[in-house]
């Protein structure tokens, strides 16, 4: 199935282009998923699909495909099997980037196709799932560029491999699961799992407040 | 009159229930999976959940390690011994049949094929271990239709073919004094004629059968003994001998109850071929049972053809010429009877009409999904559907009541016996009788009245009335035949008719039963035969150590050619027993009668029961000299010909346009089955026949996504429908009886599905005439009728 | 099919059952009929490590009158609420909602509190109930709370719900008095809803007074048509004027493509469910 996303960010085509390239600031992004490690444009890694009664989890791989800097399009794929047999997952991800006056307009096309059980039994829910899942992909990709007016803690690669830890199973209290992305990077680690709630509520002007704040946050706690 | 006095049948023709019933609904039944045998073990599979696919590595270390687990086997383990699954009918010398593996080995190539093994104490470990085992899959291509598998650089199922086409089969027929074959035929209509074209679909079903699969071997006797829920315990013991070269004499085959087949246990499983082999190799009993998920993936499936039909006619809609060009979907692989089940429809198509030539044109394809192979009709519904779809496409095209198009061209009463283009003889009919019942039981031309009434007012829900004149061929089959038709095997049965010393019968026949009631009806007719009572008769089947002969059950055939060779062996019977009684009479035999169960010297009032004969048959002291002690008969029947149902269904739908929903107002179904054994069972078969014929028109469809998987993989989704969806129908019966065996009989276990399916679409059509309509792929859902009505607004 | 396994609680008590639930951390489930979690585990696909049955927690089940407001404790069968006279008397279209769920097996296990907990976009029991208002009481370790339907349902199968909190009741102001209608669409008898429409309808002095409409899998919540709400107060209760109020029903939503029909045969039937309903329920 083909899934369409686009947004727009306050963020320069260029930033945006870096965070896109970045596998450990994208990957984690991913609701439920987990790097387990990178190596150059390759990733291996686990992704925990909890929506409502489905509980799977898909084990595998994926990498770069193509990245061309003056289109500004980026490809990864990934693949990846359920540990319990229950089928397999495989995506095609492609970004476009265009700027739009300051800031960059975002599509993503995402090419999924699932096999096993998830669709063999879900009357034809996978598709609303992966589209929720995806949603709240692009959503985190979305919240990472609009918090960072400056180049995104990723780019410290000294960092960067201790930051990566295996997913924690369990979400904070009354936080849904499936909607809090892996990565432990506390400060935005809050910021994104409030902040899909708050724009669905309250709209865009929230989000560039809580965006804001966040931000703000941030700075004060890596003084 | 029975077969073998005078008397008046008491049990022939009587609406008895059935004998095994109460069995089978209190529970106390022999469900395979019932069965248990000392250590036995379990098995499950590992499927794959990909459609296409080269297997890069099947890591199995966890999995044996699991708690339980005995064995895990893969493809490569099995290499060696597992042979490849059987097709036995060669629709074409150059058919190309694949190798088909048991466990895939280095490809699969539909979702649910078996990658691996897993042996364990526990149904529960066996399960909880084969997610355990670990397999990497290269994806490949997926093809999913008949028509991308046969374009050009189609990627190619099995490599080693070259092409994804098994066979192309085309048969040419015409009449003596035709002008010339089809193709002629069809140019002079051009000219001066009509030349209708259509194109349908037969889309892919599921049999859906209420058992799922099971099946225990015990490999610790002196014969390995499989007990398998299949409605061909002969046949696949045949097969299973040449196939993984067990001796045959060393294996012993037994269908215990089974819970429904329809066609989609008439195969020879990969799941059958595994539970025997992992048995022989632990030497211990293992069982293997489906779950119902599995099946619906896994159990063959049935229909899926792309039809094109083209029509000659002259103008007046005398009907003259017919081609059909068929693209059948095999699936992965070629099942047992694989391209044979389109191919009996090739006799089909040109139905209760008179052409003067006709050609069928099949090509049979390999795709990514189940194989396929017969379900209920096995290619009679397919041709019924299409040439049946096409009369009343036909009369609408003409401004005719498809009625009375069906009536210039049908054969005419008289005239039978009748070969027909395709050369078959059919022996008897009247499609007369049959439709004037019909149209008189449906109240037509009232119906027809409220349609136009309804039409007038544009009423949102509109009324559309469906035919369907249609007759099958059944009986299956004589063996010269399947010969000609280069079937590996042939279509006899067999029926042994035995009187135990104390007088109580046991008949042994070669027929399988799997909830048709042959227990039943065999009683019924060896009852009426010997005189005997109905309840001191026993039906012993489906055990290759109890029945050791026979073809099993399929294609409406068990009472036209089992039945019958029940009454043949009843028949040696009485005839034996007449000459012990004789002597016991001190008589001439020639001066000895039979009727009422005994046998009297004419004039006198001596006279011997058949169970004085069979004790005395038993105990040998004073036989007669050249008569062998014991009393049984024993018969081999193979049928002559097939035999000819044929019946005219009306069906009105009612059609709400704001919504789609189609709902069927009255059905009404006049069958013609010849003469009539059991009244209640042919009842059932015509209920059940029809609803199924009926869901294929309006709710089931096995539905693939684009990656290959069945996404239609529960009943959730798989829409066979209950009592709560279907109408009430009215049934009756006209009786012109079959003149090619003794008792008349036809055979009606297929008729209801065959006729179905066109009379509701056919009537749905109708309905939506007004609206632009003229055709609605099957099923016909509310959603495909709604699209139908806003496409043909637009036109 | 056989579920892997997992340890099994069948406390008598809610403060038992939540005790447990809190104790279990991510990987436990609730069971209350079912009718969805059991197909789920059987099915594999989930494994809890825990299951948490609240079958035998009595003071979960039963109907009662609170003062102004019906009162369902959420282990209440389907069938129990459709049978009841109570039910039927303050909130019509409930009762009618909960007798077309699949079939009377499914009905006489099922539960209202299991199926609002699951929020399957296609499930019958939160349309009447955010039609009606109603609300849900919640119970966790932190206490009782209570939070309207409006509230409650977030996304597909998403809920105010938190994972150590069960649902304890559902409460709905009564409607005593209004028509109440629960069109369902589906294509076989116990299948899921296609599209269904629960319409509640208070007529006075001839019109439509008040009308409260909510549709079923009409998107990934079930969601009021307070377009077609808003169209119908003080309208005649025949069909052209319904019909043209029923032609917003579809605003606002974003149907599921599937099998059983796309995205636009979805809008057309929520239009002619809403216009079906309406009138049943204004005229009942």
């Amino acid at each position: 199935m083909e899934l369409q996303h686009r947004f727009t960010v306050p963020a320069s085509v260029d930033t945006t282009w870096e965070l896109f390239n970045d596998l450990e600031q994208v990957a984690p992004c991913f609701p439920g998923a987990s790097l387990t490690s990178t190596d150059g444009d390759d990733f291996a890694g686990t992704v925990k699909v909890k929506l409502g009664p489905i509980s799977l989890q898909y084990n595998g791989t994926g990498s770069f495909v193509e990245r061309d800097v003056d289109s500004h399009t980026a490809r990864f794929e990934a693949r990846g099997k359920d540990k319990r047999g229950n089928g397999t997952a495989k995506a095609a991800v492609r970004t476009v980037l265009t700027a739009d006056g300051d800031g960059t307009a975002v599509e993503v096309t995402t090419d999924l196709a699932i096999t096993g059980k998830p669709a063999q039994f879900g009357r034809g829910l996978m598709q609303d799932v992966s589209d929720k899942l995806l949603a709240t992909f692009v959503g985190c990709l979305s919240d990472k560029l609009a918090a960072s007016g400056q180049p995104a803690p990723a780019s410290e690669p000294a960092t960067e491999e201790s930051r990566l830890e295996p997913a924690s199973a369990e979400p904070s209290p009354q936080q849904p699961a499936g909607r809090r992305p892996a990565e432990k990077i506390d400060a935005l680690d809050l910021g994104l799992t409030v902040l899909p709630v708050l724009a669905r509520r309250f709209g865009p002007a929230a989000l560039a407040l809580a965006a804001v704040a966040t931000l703000v946050w941030w700075l004060l706690r890596r003084r | 009159m029975t077969a073998t006095t005078d008397a008046p049948a008491m049990e022939v023709g009587r609406d008895r229930r059935r004998k095994e019933d109460h069995r089978l609904i209190t529970g106390r039944t022999r469900w395979t999976d019932n069965l248990s045998a000392p250590g036995m073990l379990h098995i499950a599979m590992v499927r794959s959940p990909v459609a296409h696919a080269t297997i890069g590595s099947v890591n199995v270390k966890a999995a044996q390690e699991a708690s339980g687990v005995i064995a895990v086997v893969t493809g490569e383990d099995l290499a060696d011994e597992q042979g490849t699954l059987p097709n036995v009918w060669s629709i074409t010398p150059e058919q190309k049949v694949p190798p088909h593996p048991s466990v895939a080995v280095d490809t699969v190539r539909f979702a649910g094929e078996i990658v691996a093994v897993v042996v364990a104490r526990s149904a529960a470990q066996a399960r909880d271990a084969i997610e355990l085992v670990d397999v990497d899959y290269d994806d490949l291509p997926v093809v999913l239709d008949t028509r991308d598998a046969l374009a050009d650089g189609a990627t190619i199922l099995h490599p080693d073919l070259g092409t994804n086409e098994s066979a192309h089969l085309v048969l040419d027929f015409q009449t003596e004094g035709a002008a010339g074959n089809v193709d002629a035929v069809i140019e002079a209509a051009s000219k001066d004629g009509i030349v209708f074209e259509r194109e349908y679909e037969q889309q892919r079903l599921i049999p859906a059968f209420m058992e799922p699969r099971s099946m225990l071997c015990d490999p610790t006797g002196e014969q390995i003994v499989l007990w398998s829920a299949t409605q061909i315990p002969h046949v696949l013991r045949v097969l299973l001998a040449l196939s993984l070269g067990i001796s045959e004499s060393k294996l012993r085959v037994v269908a215990p109850d089974v819970g429904g087949g329809f066609g989609g246990k008439l195969q020879v499983t990969p799941e059958e071929f595994i539970t025997v082999l992992v048995a022989r190799r632990l030497g211990k009993p293992c069982k293997y049972t489906e779950t119902r998920s599995e099946s619906l993936m896994a159990a063959h499936h049935g229909r899926a053809q792309h039809q094109k039909l083209t029509l000659a006619a002259k103008k007046d809609g005398t009907v003259t010429g017919l081609k059909v060009e068929l693209e059948a979907d095999m699936g992965a692989y070629l099942s047992l009877l694989g391209g044979g089940t389109p191919t009996l429809g090739a006799f089909m198509f040109n139905a209760i009409y008179k052409f003067d030539a006709y050609r069928f044109d099949l090509r049979t394809a390999f795709t990514n999904k189940a194989w396929t192979d017969a379900y209920r009709g096995a290619g009679r519904p397919e041709a019924t559907f299409g040439i049946e779809r096409l009369m009343d496409d036909f009369a609408h095209e003409l401004g005719m009541d498809p009625l009375e198009l069906r009536e210039k061209n049908w054969i005419r009463h008289e005239e039978f016996p009748f070969t027909t283009v395709a050369g078959l003889e059919y022996d008897s009919g009247n499609y007369e009788a049959a439709t004037a019942r019909a149209k008189e039981l449906f109240g037509y031309d009232e119906l027809r009245a409220e349609q136009a009434e309804r039409r007038d007012r544009k009423d949102p829900v509109q009324l559309g009335i469906g035919v369907s004149t249609y007759t099958e061929m059944c009986g299956l089959a004589p063996s010269r035949i399947l010969g000609a038709l280069s079937y590996a095997a042939g279509g006899w049965e067999h029926a042994s008719v035995r009187m135990l010393p104390t007088g109580k019968v046991e008949v042994v026949t070669g027929s399988s039963a799997h909830g048709q009631g042959h227990e039943t009806a065999w009683s019924q007719i060896a009852a009426d035969a010997l005189g005997v009572d109905f309840d001191d008769i026993e039906v012993l089947h489906g055990d290759t150590a109890v029945a050791p002969r026979g073809m099993d059950t399929y294609g409406s055939r068990s009472l036209v050619v089992g039945g019958m060779a029940v009454v043949a062996a009843a028949e040696k019977v009485v005839e034996k027993a007449k000459v012990i009684a004789a002597h016991m009479l001190e008589a001439s035999p020639d001066d000895v009668e039979f009727a009422a169960g005994a046998f009297s010297v004419r004039g006198t009032d001596q006279a011997k029961t058949m169970a004085e004969v069979a004790f005395a048959a038993f105990a040998a002291h004073d036989l007669p000299d050249g008569v062998e002690p014991t009393l049984e008969g024993d018969a081999t029947i193979d049928p002559n010909t097939f035999s000819y149902p044929h019946g005219t269904h009306l069906c009105a739908t009612e059609v709400d346009t704001e919504t789609g929903q189609v709902t069927i107002r009255k059905y009404v179904c006049v069958d013609d089955i010849g003469k009539v054994v059991n009244p209640l069972i042919v009842e059932g078969q015509v209920h059940g026949g029809v609803v199924q014929g009926i869901a294929q028109a309006l709710f089931e469809e096995a539905v693939y996504d684009e990656s290959g998987t069945l996404i239609t993989g529960s009943f959730t989704d798989y829409l066979v429908p209950s009592a709560a969806d279907l109408p009430t129908m009215v049934t009756d019966r006209t009786e012109t009886p079959a003149t090619t065996n003794p008792l008349g009989v036809k055979g009606v276990g297929e008729a209801g599905t065959i006729a179905s399916t066109p009379a509701v679409v056919n009537a749905a059509v109708d309905a939506l005439r007004p609206y632009g309509v003229d055709d609605i792929t099957m099923p016909l859902s509310p959603h495909r009728v709604w699209r139908a009505i806003q496409d043909g607004a637009d036109r | 099919m056989i579920p892997a396994r997992f340890d099994y609680h069948a406390p008598t008590t809610l403060d038992e059952a939540v005790r447990l639930l809190a104790g279990a951390g991510d990987e436990a489930k609730v069971l209350a009929g079912g009718q969805s979690l059991l197909p789920v585990l059987r099915l594999r696909l989930a494994a809890p490590e825990v299951v948490v049955d609240l079958g035998r927690v009595d003071e979960l089940r039963g109907v009662r009158e609170d003062g102004d407001t019906l009162v369902i404790g959420a282990m209440t069968p389907h069938a129990e609420v459709a049978a009841s006279d109570v039910v039927r008397r303050h909130a019509r279209v409930l009762s009618e909602a909960a007798a077309t769920v699949a079939d009377p097996q499914v009905r006489h296990r099922g539960t209202i509190g299991g199926a609002i907990a699951h929020a399957d976009p296609a499930g019958d029991m939160p349309a009447p109930v955010l039609a009606l208002g109603g609300e849900l009481v919640v119970v966790g370790p932190g206490g009782r709370r209570t939070v309207p339907a409006d509230d409650f349902f977030e996304d597909l199968f998403t809920t105010a719900l938190g994972d150590d909190e069960i649902l304890a009741e559902v409460r709905i102001p009564s409607h005593q008095g209004w028509g109440g209608h629960y069109a369902k669409f589906t294509r076989v008898a116990q299948q899921w809803s296609i599209v269904a429409v629960a319409a509640a309808v208070r007529t006075e002095g001839g019109s439509i007074a008040e009308a409260k409409v909510a549709l079923t899998n009409m998107g990934s919540t079930v969601v009021r048509a307070t377009a077609v709400e808003q169209a119908l107060v003080g309208a005649e209760p025949s069909d052209e004027v319904v019909r043209a109020a029923a032609a917003q029903a579809a605003e606002g939503t974003s149907p599921p493509s599937d099998i059983n029909g796309d995205a636009d045969f979805r809008r057309n039937l929520a239009t002619v469910l809403t216009r079906r309903a309406v009138l049943a329920a204004a005229g009942s």
